[in-house]
């Protein structure tokens, strides 16, 4: 992630060229000359760069992004590229001096920032956390709202998150269903209604061969028939097997259903299992599954679904809702009071919901109108419950809850640097670290909540910016043909898992999982690359080959062997960086690159020639790559790249070991364009662990990122300079990572906006990067 | 509203020419004028699919009256009276223009905007896309001023372009320089959208649910006015957008009020999104044709799948990702599974379009009161080029196209869709 340099915070830096008797003349000029401008010149510009126009330490500057890019790729030995001589490594080292120098000075002079973050609205996983945590509802607003947009690699960011017509209606329902489930003054429909999913019309699918989920909304609390559709039979002497119903993975019940025939039917055999249970209104996902039922195992693939050999899952049936005398506890702590003993009572219920909801101390004037709906419903002949439910769902579409929203007494004067206020504060703790801000509204001290957030920190709250490190977009994209895994199938007795929905959420959770550790157990941030342990579930155990760990819980595993060490060995990155039938190296280097290394390659140039241009590339995959990278343009980014991306060839394309590719034996050897070569996965694990400092950059840029909800802006690599200095004072641990940004000038600050006539970044400024 | 009807017939005679002039131009105001005689509304809708189409097998190899059609092509044969080719159209500002790399980003951003969206991850700038100049002049006169339509789920193809904000990707329609309108993606949520979820309510009680809405949105608006006072230009900015939609919503209720009828879908609601392509496809068009036959909208955009897109089409054997495949460097293999993915989507669309014509109105069908254009924002999607776009244009609203044309303009002719 580059710092951009963006419209008029540009200040121009003017002194005298003259850093400890070296001058751009004497220093910088010369190696220009001699090794850059023969293709980076004002006519060819080789990757957009021309290197010609720079004279002086001032124009150093003033294309300050374009010179760090230089730098990088000379320290790196990636320029000059092959064929090219490099200089002298004296007259490198002065080179960079001069240039570092250079950026040192001018940032010393720059003046702290915390820069401005846009009014923004809740993300889809922001409001359903925030509706969840307000009202004790599950809405899963990703199955509701248009996806948000996002930028700078996170969904979270003000600036690109807009309210379209669609999301408003959304919003609107979404509010009426909430404050319906978490009040539930309305009366149950007079007659139950039945929902059925079956697999035969892809309305449940099949996660096992003894397990199917399907995602359901419950609309009203209450009880519920719930039938399970179990078709076929098995023999004579079939044991029965424990039938389990779990809802959003906590087991809510479980019967033992017969699977030897019934004696009753002959033709189409068939039962069905029944149970009644009561259920929370919301979005859940729930699974049937047959506990530890080994009879499977016992039949060939074609029997598995054969009714006369056995019986298996098929349908599950909701019927309700049934009354019940079950007050759900969320309830009972909306409604504190008894909204019948009058207005003083329904005022105060209200107070507490809109201060929630708002994320501030709320006023006379917040609340009036809030009344007012409670009046209208009760007008209409409604109870005072629904009068309540009504003002809640007023409430879920204002902007007050919708926007995190902050104050400058100066909103237009940039000069105006001001902390942001406590209340505010605990609202960006609350989105950041999960820290709850129910309580840090009600105005705490600063170093109270700054401790809390430590607190929150270590306790590793469930959401802590975990994402940082993995891409939303992490999407385990399509699943992986089915060929190709018959092809790669292993030898032995167990079956190879088949990549599906259930893979696929066992990769998430892995990542996510071993994400949180490393934070609740306050780990050095090497462990990203390098711990020995991770955490796994049966399904992904089989995936990579480790034996003892079954079912579907998940598990923290030691590793005995090198395969799987740190991020670098766990499918869902291995995944989301190939193609859905084969890997690419050049994408994985690319990931390194950009999520390791914090150093993402600038895109391809513009018009790419088509590489081979009617000849085929034949051999390998390394092999054509290789050939591709005999063209010096391309071999100035990619020599580095495919390098890293070869280093984990071991791993196919949904991440399994291997140690060949189709016909050929796979070589994850890499030699870096500075010599140094490595040897597999491990070998490059070690290459990366020398680059520590890379890593916890990138690291800190894209909590920062996170944790902000904008891009960082040139100002702010100051702060990321001081959050890494005092880190790795530190240890390098990473709660002290996220206690450094809680504590950042950003993070406490802000200043008003600078206003300046309808200019972006155009043409020259775009064509210059 | 009064509105001279120019005569669509004059301003387009010759498609060829007309095309030479920004061509929606000289059509929006005919097309405001929104009926034809007999009444029945004139629609429009833009069908687009990413990573651009092999040329090679949709070109014909002549102009004029357009005889059998090329093979990908072929399944719109039953209805090739009405199809017209427009051929050679280059879109400049899909092109790097200095902006460097990001051609899907840009080729979709700049399709229906016609303008070169600003580079960026978070700053996005595009312009107001010609559907939406469309419906700003006849949305008044239906529920929905227009709708966006999608089958991809923004979140399942990995990367955005170089430096491109995902808002150019996962969006077609731009109702401003910085909104885009988000397509719906689930059928489900079209269902409700389009039909109300409050289908078992009696009047009554939907004009009670109607006017606690208009009280909400009320509420919302005063505060929203009461919070912008203090305010940076920026913010402000973002709840002006947020009043925009209460505001269209708002609209909305009047209109639903005002045709309190609830209208027949002739179809279940459907359960979620389906796992197979061809029948989500069948799925949300079943749905548009009901919204254009009902008159719920006359504007339509619909982004088949986004550009950059690597979804894999196993159902017609082919594993691989589709973005991936069109960087086919020339490989015979890769580029006919392109040809395969290709031929796929333009059957599910021809598929559309035959139930729009067997759907009866006034004299003709309702494609025969349509214009649907049916395009990708590149052509070669190997190479990335913005030049001789495929581009097909059915039906032509209301005989007012000549039709049956392979036109041709001069290569390179600059391709402004719009504005």
């Amino acid at each position: 992630m580059g710092f951009r340099l963006t419209r008029s915070i540009f200040v121009p830096f003017l002194f005298a060229a003259t850093l400890s008797g070296q001058t751009f003349q004497s220093d910088i000029r010369p190696v220009l000359e001699d090794s850059c401008i023969a293709c980076h010149n004002g006519d060819s510009a080789s990757g957009g760069l021309n290197v010609e126009k720079y004279n002086s330490a001032d124009d150093i500057l003033a294309s300050r992004e374009q010179w760090e890019h230089i730098v990088h790729k000379i320290r790196t030995g990636e320029m000059p590229p092959r064929g090219i001589p490099r200089p002298a490594e004296d007259a490198v080292a002065k080179f960079l001096g001069f240039v570092e120098q250079t950026f040192e000075k001018a940032d010393a002079n720059v003046k702290p920032d915390p820069g401005r973050v846009t009014a923004r609205r809740l993300n889809r996983v922001e409001y359903s956390n925030t509706i969840r945590d307000l009202l004790g509802v599950t809405f899963r607003a990703q199955n509701d709202f248009p996806s948000d947009d996002s930028g700078h690699g996170f969904d979270n960011i003000a600036d690109v998150l807009t309210i379209s017509p669609v999301l408003m209606e959304k919003y609107m329902d979404a509010a009426e269903r909430i404050a319906s489930s978490a009040i539930g003054a309305d009366p149950l429909p007079e007659k139950p209604i039945e929902a059925e999913y079956h697999l035969k019309h892809k309305t449940a699918r099949r996660l096992d061969v003894s397990m199917i989920e399907a995602q359901h909304r419950v609309e009203w609390d209450g009880e519920y028939i719930i039938r399970i559709g179990l078709p076929g039979e098995r023999p004579k002497d079939a044991a029965a097997v424990e039938l389990a119903l779990f809802m959003d993975g906590e087991k809510l019940h479980s019967q033992m259903a017969e699977t030897k025939p019934s004696g009753l039917v002959y033709f189409d055999p068939y039962s069905v299992e029944e149970m009644r249970l009561f259920l929370p209104a919301g979005d859940h996902t729930f699974r049937v599954a047959f506990l530890n039922d080994d009879f499977p195992n016992t039949l060939g693939e074609k029997e598995l679904y054969d009714r006369e050999k056995n019986k298996y899952i098929e349908s599950i049936t909701f019927e309700g809702p049934y009354p019940t005398d079950r007050e759900p506890e969320r309830r009972k702590q909306i409604l504190f009071c008894d909204p019948s003993s009058g207005d003083a009572c329904v005022e105060r219920i209200l107070s507490k919901l809109a201060r929630r909801a708002y994320r501030r101390p709320v006023t006379k004037e917040d609340v009036a109108p809030l009344m007012r709906f409670a009046k209208m419903a009760q007008d209409e002949g409604g109870t005072p419950e629904q009068g309540i439910q009504l003002a809640l769902q007023a409430m879920l579409v204002s902007p007050h809850f919708l926007f995190r929203i902050e104050h400058d007494a100066d909103p237009t004067n940039p000069e105006q640097v001001h902390r942001v206020s406590d209340v505010e504060l605990a609202s960006r703790l609350s989105y950041f670290v999960g820290f709850d801000a129910r309580r840090g509204a009600s105005g705490a001290g600063r170093a109270r909540q700054a401790a809390r957030a430590r607190y929150a920190a270590r306790a590793g709250r469930p959401h802590v910016g975990r994402r940082a490190l993995v891409d939303p977009r992490l999407d385990l994209r399509g699943p992986v043909a089915r060929d190709a895994q018959s092809r790669s199938r292993q030898p032995g007795p167990g079956k190879v898992p088949t990549w599906g929905p259930e893979l696929k959420e066992a990769m998430r959770t892995e990542t996510e999982m071993f994400f949180e550790s490393l934070l609740r157990e306050n780990r050095p941030l090497s462990e990203f690359l390098t711990a020995k342990y991770t955490f796994l579930n049966g399904r992904l155990a089989k995936h990579y080959g480790i034996e003892g760990v079954t079912g579907p819980e998940f598990r923290r595993v030691e590793l005995n062997t090198p395969e799987r060490t740190g991020i670098l060995g766990q499918a869902s990155v291995l995944t989301v960086s190939s193609y859905p039938t084969r890997t690419s190296p050049v994408i994985r280097g690319k990931y390194v690159l950009e999520n390791i290394l914090g150093t993402p390659p600038p895109p391809p140039p513009a018009n790419v020639p088509a590489l081979d241009d009617g000849r085929q590339a034949t051999g390998s995959l390394r092999e054509r790559l290789e050939q591709h990278r005999a063209n010096p343009v391309c071999a100035s980014c990619h020599d580095r790249m495919d390098a890293l991306g070869f280093g984990l060839e071991n791993y196919d394309a949904i991440g399994r070991w291997r140690t060949e590719d189709g016909d050929y034996p796979i070589d994850s050897s890499g030699t870096l364009p500075s010599g140094e070569t490595f040897e597999g996965p491990q070998g490059l694990t070690a290459v990366l662990e020398t680059q520590m400092t890379d890593f916890a950059r990138c690291l800190t840029e894209k909590m920062l990122t996170y944790s902000l909800g904008r891009g960082l802006e040139r100002y702010d690599r100051r702060t990321v300079d001081q959050i890494l200095k005092n880190v790795a004072a530190d240890g390098n641990h990473f709660q002290t990572l996220v206690h450094e940004i809680v504590e950042s000038l950003p993070f406490t600050m802000r200043r008003g906006e600078e206003v300046s006539e309808q200019t972006g970044p155009r043409g020259q400024e775009i064509a210059s990067k | 509203m009064t509105r001279k009807a120019l005569s669509r017939r004059t301003i387009l005679r010759g498609v060829g020419a007309a095309v030479a002039l920004p061509f929606l131009d000289a059509m929006t105001p005919a097309m405001a004028s929104s009926t034809l005689p007999g009444g029945a509304p004139v629609r429009m809708a833009f069908v687009y699919v990413p990573n651009g189409i092999d040329m090679r097998f949709w070109n014909p190899d002549y102009e004029g009256k357009l005889k059998e059609l090329p093979s990908t092509l072929a399944p719109m044969e039953p209805l090739r009276d009405q199809v017209t080719l427009l051929s050679n159209l280059t879109h400049n500002n899909g092109r790097a223009l200095l902006d460097g790399a990001g051609d899907h980003g840009r080729c979709c951003g700049s399709y229906l905007t016609g303008v070169q969206p600003r580079k960026s991850a978070d700053d996005i700038h595009c312009g107001i896309s010609c559907d939406q100049i469309v419906a700003n002049e006849i949305g008044h006169l239906t529920r929905f001023p227009s709708l966006e339509i999608g089958i991809e789920d923004a979140r399942q193809a990995g990367n955005c372009d170089s430096g491109y904000s995902c808002a150019y990707t996962n969006n077609l329609a731009w109702r401003s320089e910085t909104q885009p309108l988000p397509p719906v993606l689930n059928p489900r949520d079209l269902f409700e959208r389009l039909f109300g979820k409050d289908a078992h309510l009696t009047p009554e009680q939907r004009a009670i649910r109607n006017d606690r809405r208009r009280s909400i949105l009320d509420f919302v608006t005063e505060d929203t006015h009461r919070l912008q006072g203090d305010l940076g230009p920026t913010d402000k900015r973002k709840l002006d957008e947020y009043l925009g939609s209460i505001r269209q919503i708002e609209l909305q209720l009047a209109k639903a009020e005002h045709d309190n009828a609830q209208i027949d879908p002739g179809m279940d609601k459907p359960y979620g999104v389906p796992p197979d392509f061809a029948e989500h496809f069948r799925l949300m068009t079943d749905m548009m044709t009901v919204a254009f036959q009902a008159d719920l909208t006359r504007v339509m955009t619909f982004l088949v799948t986004r550009e950059g897109s690597s979804r894999p089409y196993r159902e017609i054997g082919i594993p691989d990702g589709h973005h991936p495949l069109t960087h086919h460097q020339n490989d015979p293999v890769k580029m006919e599974k392109v040809v395969k993915i290709n031929e796929y989507h333009m059957r599910q669309f021809a598929d559309w379009m035959m139930r729009l014509s067997k759907i009866q109105e006034g004299d003709g069908s309702l494609l025969d009161n349509s214009m649907i254009i049916y395009g990708a924002g590149l052509s070669d999607g190997n190479r990335h080029t913005h030049e001789d776009l495929p581009t097909m244009m059915v039906a032509a609203a209301a005989d007012t196209f000549r039709r049956a044309d392979a036109s041709s303009t001069a290569r390179r002719r600059p391709c402004r869709t719009c504005s």
